[in-house]
């Protein structure tokens, strides 16, 4: 089964252009969506889940068009929004079962079941009797994550689940998602790079509502392998170095400034070569679709 | 500072629609104010516009959209937590003072300026085209502005403390739009306050307190003075002011900067602490199906139904309108279906209407606040996304959110009867009639309730905004209740559809309850449309723009959801047509409108006739077959008329009644006529003799009556022909000449249509009037005979003797003949009866043989049936004695269903309600016997009214019921005590006092009265009392004997040598007669005198 996207696009009433002729092709797996904030990845997941109506384009899911068989689609689909509150006076366990006669798992017995094991597995077993209303972020997450699993989905849209959760319940959290079938298209949107890294084995960047750059995580590194030069200048000589480099990153280091430069020779003047990252892939897309805007602009 | 932080609330407001919204709401509603909430009211007088019914309408007004107050005042600062806002707010170096003042002010002036459209409207409404201008005065500008400050601006004040400190304080919008029904019930215990100084100025929205400064004002005064604002009026202002400011104070100690989210709850177990054990992320998900049948769908329904039950069953807020409910009830419980201030047994029929009343309310709030509650509850969570990704049917999530609300009220309806059976018991009464309960609650509230939750779901979903729903949803509420009372009334149209009608004990809801069935699953089916409408248009994912949704709905409309659509649809149209058949094609419809038009033409066409003279009818033989099963009767009647002018008469105008189910055929006379139909259309035929009829010549006509039903009508339909109960008079059947009684009488319709207004009663003198007895009348006097059949298991009665009963198949036979001449005003009466026998035997003083003493009942109503035969015995004594002989063998009372909540006298019968002193519980020690007072009363009239008549002119009563009043008081006197007499007349002067206050014209003398029942009623009988104190019993009775001996009617030398009927002017003669020299003032104080009698409270 794949998610076969094809020049989707829409335009807000207030005339922002949010998706401009989206095509990608996600097979089963995780997918990683990458892009900054603004960039488009909000009004893609919810197009995708079935919320939001696209102005043009296709999607298909097998053979499920996912624009016009909605309620089809959402009988295999499982999704966590990147915001969402919980009813205040209600236990975990049974805000959980009731999703999950929402999702169409209708029989008493197979339900309390289903539930007890998404509980255990992601970690609130032991308070699933508590109100959801004492939940700590990480925990609301995780309770998220376990009512987007309940139907086995085979499309699961994940969006920006990480943001604002410790380091600990981040691992927790990409534990859970990695255990999930190879039968299930997973995509999984965020701005943390390393999120993708980690998990997907394809993936996309989309800027201003484009698609960037599409590919394997591994081959799009080696793609810019061997490009990739750092060095380490003051602060104020930053702007002088910005006119005469292609500078894709500038970090701070122990107080003092660190950038990478994307250059096809070397540029010598005391740069150092590094292996490619993934982070200066993303940086190098951002840098370039926003300087070719300002050009155009 | 604080005048940046208002300024900036006031740039904020500018921009909100919302705003501006409500301006226009309030400015449109108030144009068509007066006449909403006066609708009904008759000022008579009184226009329009003057000063004080602008003050009240203004005020309650100003009451009904006191929640708009709480809408614009109540945010002012929860808005900062409702945005999230607050975190960024509170830390800048803004003082407590700045903040709270500003956004007061800034919020304040908003509802000012909101508000201020119900200045405008209401002035505007004044010059709309609809308007007569012969009910309004000149414009005057200070007639609205006036009000406006003293009555609306006090209280705007109050409730923009009270509501903003609230806001402030609890930081939770649920409690701004439930304190609205707070103060609504502060309102009712208000009303329900008994003394009027304290609710006077306890009174929020100053209506009572106008009302009693007002009380003893003239109609001039009512009609040019502006409100007083002194006195009551100013301490209520005050009252209310006062406790505002104290409020705001009280919220500015109260208020700090912090940002409370969650309260300091004692945790009694403590948090489970999220241990990390090894965690198993490995573990094996179990064997599952994913259901979508209609198998899964019912589970689902049934499911989410109880999960929406159980969250609002866990809402505080919730249970605060329910005890808000309780304590209403509470203290509405203190009197139960009162008649003359005596309560009567605790029937369930009682209890279950004084719920209906009180709890209504407290339903419609719950209704309206919850829908939208259910509505919005997963976008105030925002968990709303998470829904609407899953595969749920968006019918079957809105059912489970309808039928939650629901188990809601089902809930609270069980509750109720419980209350009220435990009420019962607590009273010592046990028949708890379980299913007039159920009537009551399951089969009027609840399906009363189910429809306008329908409304308000699809308005809610319609308008995807919560407060605007909520006030669509009360609009439509007004809208509707309006359209009936302007006359738009067909139950295929009005939302709804009627309500059941009165229950009676004899004839339970008899034949009302097969339309109200066929109305109701009408409606139903109607409201199950727009649930399924509601639940495709409905906001589902991120879209909620009108068009985009109204385009959605095509691929929303699942074929199982089409499919069901389409059979609600068509079995609401089937339906519809099924009604349509019965009310317009079976029966007659006739709007309002026409109906009013009908009864115009009619007196424009007919009044003419008025006094042709017309024979009198002097012999009347029925034969009457009443088929009440199927409410149908056939009368054979024959009428034997005598020309009793000195002119010879060359037409007889046949009168039938005017009404749709009622058929007049075969009507032949003894002597060659032409029937002349030029005026059929209003049942008026005019036969024209070929012969003349001499002066003292007769006629005989014979005639055929039928009443037919068929299939039901809009609006309840025929009450005197039911399955149990039939009671109808002569005047059903055929009579003669023009019937006045169906000239309009409303002052306002008549001057609309151009006609002249309607005496009330002809001047004492008026030559023609002083030959009838009654209006119209066709007779002075007949001979009787009647033979009724009824079902089997039914009793039938009309005046006389019964001759002969028989049964013959399978129907019962009465054949009653009167031995001597009476009235032509008589009854039939038919129903299933029990029956308590008595008999009077004479005193050796009067000369009359034993009169038989008969009470016909419902079984079960047997209460009060020896206070009855009591009174017939003691009454029959003290009238015999003193006045004169009973004429007739027999004295027979009988019950008929509360449809009508009267006693009326016929000759030797008195039909007695079922709703006045068949269920009265009697303590003797608190209450005045009533059920006593009544018969005797009824008993008097056999003599005023039967034996001697009254001319149809001014004064009339005064013979007729206040010397009825008088003898039942001489009857009470004598077998209970002064002091009962004492309470008595304490009763008649708060009805003499109530009667008065609504009294738009002048109040008439006694000699002169004409319909004023405060006066012939309750002054007559005080009066009357008076005047025997002061000259004697004895002589009072003398003067009556004296009267009744010359002018009765069937041989008062008087009145064979006048040929005229008695009027005041007698009647008084023989007051003077008996009066000494020194008090002969007192008969022209009592009689001819108007004397306002003092009122408790002056």
């Amino acid at each position: 089964m794949s998610l076969i996207i094809n020049n989707l696009s829409k335009t807000y009433s207030n005339g922002v252009k949010a998706l401009q002729n989206i095509s990608l092709d996600i097979p089963n797996g995780m997918f990683g969506l990458l892009g900054p904030n603004g960039a488009g990845k909000s009004t893609l997941m919810r197009t995708l889940a079935t919320l939001q109506d696209a102005d043009k384009g296709s999607v298909m899911l097998g053979d499920l068009d996912v624009l016009k068989q909605k309620n089809e689609v959402r009988q295999v689909l499982g999704y966590l929004p990147q915001q969402f509150g919980l009813y205040p006076k209600i236990s975990a366990e049974t805000l959980l079962n009731h999703f999950a006669v929402l999702k169409g798992i209708t029989n008493k017995g197979e339900r309390r079941e289903l539930v007890q094991a998404l509980l255990h597995k992601t970690n609130l077993y032991n308070v699933r009797k508590q109100n959801l209303v004492g939940f700590s972020g990480g925990m609301k997450q995780r309770f998220g994550i376990a009512q987007a699993l309940l139907n086995n989905p085979k499309l699961l849209i994940v969006d920006e689940p990480t943001a604002g959760l410790d380091p600990v319940e981040r691992n927790r959290f990409y534990n859970v998602l990695s255990e999930l079938g190879e039968n299930t298209v997973v995509i999984l949107s965020t701005h943390i790079v390393e999120d993708v890294k980690e998990l997907c084995t394809n993936m996309a960047i989309i800027n201003k509502g484009q698609v960037v750059l599409k590919g394997n995580p591994m081959k799009v590194i080696e793609d810019l392998e061997g490009k990739v030069y750092q060095k380490t200048i003051v602060k104020s000589a930053l702007a002088e170095y910005k006119k005469h480099y292609q500078v894709i990153s500038e970090k701070l280091f122990l107080g003092k400034q660190i950038i990478h430069v994307l250059c096809d020779v070397a540029p010598g003047n005391g740069f150092t070569p590094i292996s490619a990252d993934l982070e200066d892939v993303y940086f190098s897309q951002i840098f370039d679709t926003n300087r070719n805007l300002k050009i155009k602009a | 500072m604080w005048y940046e932080i208002f300024k900036f609330e006031l740039k904020y407001r500018i921009k909100r629609p919302d705003t501006y919204l409500f301006f226009v709401f309030l400015f449109l509603f108030s144009i068509v104010g007066i006449d909403f909430i006066l609708q009904g009211v008759e000022l008579g007088p009184i226009k329009k516009n003057s000063p004080l019914v602008i003050a009240k309408a203004m005020g309650a007004i100003t009451g009904i959209f006191m929640i708009i107050a709480s809408m614009i005042m109540g945010v002012s600062v929860l808005r900062d937590f409702e945005y999230h806002i607050e975190s960024l707010m509170y830390v800048n170096p803004i003082r407590k003072r700045d903040y709270l003042l500003g956004r007061f002010l800034g919020s304040f002036a908003v509802l000012l300026f909101v508000f201020s459209g119900l200045l405008f409207g209401m002035m505007l409404g004044e010059f709309m085209p609809w308007k007569d201008p012969n009910d309004l005065h000149p414009f005057n500008i200070r007639s609205y502005v006036q009000p406006f400050v003293f009555v609306t601006l006090p209280i705007m004040f109050f409730g923009a403390c009270l509501f903003f400190i609230t806001g402030a304080l609890s930081k939770k919008i649920v409690v701004v739009y439930t304190q609205g029904i707070v103060f609504f019930v502060i309102f009712i215990v208000v009303k329900s306050i008994t003394n009027e100084q304290l609710q006077a100025i306890l009174d929020p929205f100053s209506l009572t307190t106008i009302s009693l400064l007002t009380e003893s004002w003239t109609v001039e005064a009512r009609n040019f003075n502006g409100i007083p604002f002194s006195g009551l009026l100013l301490y209520n202002k005050l009252f209310w002011i006062v406790l505002g400011l104290l409020i705001l104070v009280f919220g500015y100690q109260k208020f700090n900067f912090t940002i409370v989210k969650r309260k300091q709850v004692n945790k009694k177990k403590s948090q489970v602490l999220n241990i990390e054990t090894d965690i198993d992320y490995t573990r094996e998900i179990p064997e599952f199906q994913l259901k979508y049948g209609f198998k899964a769908k019912w589970t689902q329904l049934t499911d989410l139904s109880l999960f929406y039950f159980k969250s609002i069953c866990k809402q505080p807020t919730f249970w605060a309108i329910v005890i808000c409910g309780i304590l209403i009830m509470l203290v509405n419980s203190v009197n139960l279906g009162t008649v003359h201030g005596v309560d009567s047994y605790p029937e369930t029929y009682f209890i279950v209407k004084e719920l209906q009343e009180t709890s209504v309310y407290f339903f419609l709030i719950i209704l309206v606040f919850y829908s939208g509650e259910l509505i919005w509850k997963e976008r105030s969570v925002k968990l709303n996304l998470i829904y609407d990704a899953t595969p749920i049917s968006d019918f079957i999530h809105l059912a489970g959110k309808y039928i939650g609300l629901l188990l809601i009220y089902i809930v609270l309806i069980i509750s109720l009867i419980i209350s009220g059976i435990i009420f019962q018991t607590m009273n010592g009464y046990y028949n708890y009639e379980l299913q007039v309960y159920f009537y009551g609650f399951f089969l009027e509230i609840l399906p009363f309730l189910a429809l306008y939750t329908f409304i308000a779901f699809f308005a809610q979903v319609l308008t995807n905004h919560k407060f605007i729903g909520i006030l669509a949803v009360m609009v439509f509420l007004t809208i509707n209740i309006g359209l009936r009372s302007f006359g738009f009334d067909h139950d295929l149209y009005l939302f709804g559809g009627s309500p059941l009608g009165t229950y009676s004990d004899m004839n339970g809801f008899g034949h009302f309850f097969k339309p109200f069935i066929f109305i109701k699953a009408y409606w139903l089916f109607f409201g199950l449309s727009i649930l399924i409408i509601s639940s495709v248009f409905s906001v589902r994912g991120t879209e909620s723009n009108f068009l985009k949704r109204l385009k959605g709905i095509r691929t929303r409309l699942s074929n199982s959801l089409l499919k069901f659509g389409i059979i609600t649809m068509t079995t609401f149209i089937l339906l519809g047509c099924y009604i349509y058949y019965n009310t317009n094609v079976l029966n007659k419809y006739m709007s309002k409108a026409e109906t009013i038009n009908y009864r115009v033409n009619y007196e424009k066409t007919l009044k003419k006739f008025e006094y042709f003279p017309q024979p009198k009818i002097v012999d009347v033989n029925l034969k009457v077959d009443l088929y009440p099963s199927t409410r149908d009767y056939i009368i054979d009647g024959v009428y034997v008329l005598n020309n009793t002018t000195d002119v010879t008469i060359s037409e007889i105008h046949i009168q039938k009644l005017m009404d749709a189910h009622t058929a007049l055929d075969g009507v032949t006379f003894d002597k060659e006529v032409i029937a002349n139909n030029e005026y059929n259309e209003y049942g008026y035929t005019i036969y024209e003799l070929k012969e003349e009829m001499q002066p003292g010549g007769s006629i005989t006509i014979s005639f055929k009556q039928t009443f037919t039903t068929n299939g039901f009508e809009v609006g309840g339909s025929n009450t005197h022909i039911v399955n149990n109960g039939t009671f109808f008079n002569n005047k059903h059947l055929p009579t003669l000449g023009y019937n006045k009684k169906y000239e309009l009488r409303n002052t306002d319709d008549r001057s609309d249509h151009g006609l002249p207004p309607r005496l009330k009663k002809a001047k004492r003198e008026d030559p023609k009037e002083l030959l009838n007895p009654r209006s119209g009348s066709d007779s002075d006097g007949i001979t009787f005979e009647i033979i009724i059949g009824t079902d089997e298991n039914q009793t039938a009665i009309a005046p006389g003797s019964l001759m002969k009963n028989w049964t013959e198949n399978n129907r019962n036979y009465f054949h009653y003949k009167m031995d001597k001449t009476m009235i032509n005003f008589y009854s039939i009466v038919s129903a299933e009866y029990e029956v308590q026998k008595d008999t009077w035997r004479v005193t050796p003083k009067t000369e009359t043989k034993p009169v038989d003493l008969e009470i016909y009942y419902h079984k079960g109503h047997d209460f009060n049936l020896d206070r009855m035969m009591e009174s017939m015995k003691a009454s029959f004594d003290y009238y015999s004695t003193n006045f004169s002989p009973y004429q007739y063998h027999q004295m027979r009372i009988t019950e008929f269903p509360r449809y009508l909540e009267f006693a009326q006298a016929f000759p030797g019968t008195v039909p007695f309600s079922e709703a006045i002193g068949f269920v009265l519980d009697i303590d003797d020690e608190t209450d005045v016997d009533m059920a006593f007072y009544i018969t005797a009363h009824e008993l008097a009239h056999q003599w005023f009214g039967m034996q001697v008549e009254a001319a149809n002119v001014q004064g009339q009563h005064l013979i007729l019921e206040t010397l009825s009043q008088y003898a039942a008081i001489m009857v009470l006197k004598k077998h209970y005590s002064e002091d009962k007499v004492q309470q008595f007349l304490k009763l008649q002067v708060e009805k003499y006092s109530n009667g008065k206050r609504i009294e738009s014209g002048k109040e008439p003398s006694l000699a002169f009265v004409e319909n004023q029942e405060y006066v012939y009623y309750a002054k007559g009988a005080i009066n009357m009392y008076e005047l025997q104190e002061y000259i004697g019993e004895d002589k009072v009775n003398l003067a009556i004997k004296q009267f009744i001996s010359d002018w009765n009617t069937t041989d008062g030398k008087l009145k064979m040598r006048t040929n005229r009927y008695a009027t005041t002017k007698d009647l008084l003669g023989y007051f003077k007669n008996v009066t000494p020299e020194e008090l002969q003032y007192l008969i022209h104080d009592l009689f001819e005198k108007v004397i306002p009698m003092s009122t408790p409270n002056t």
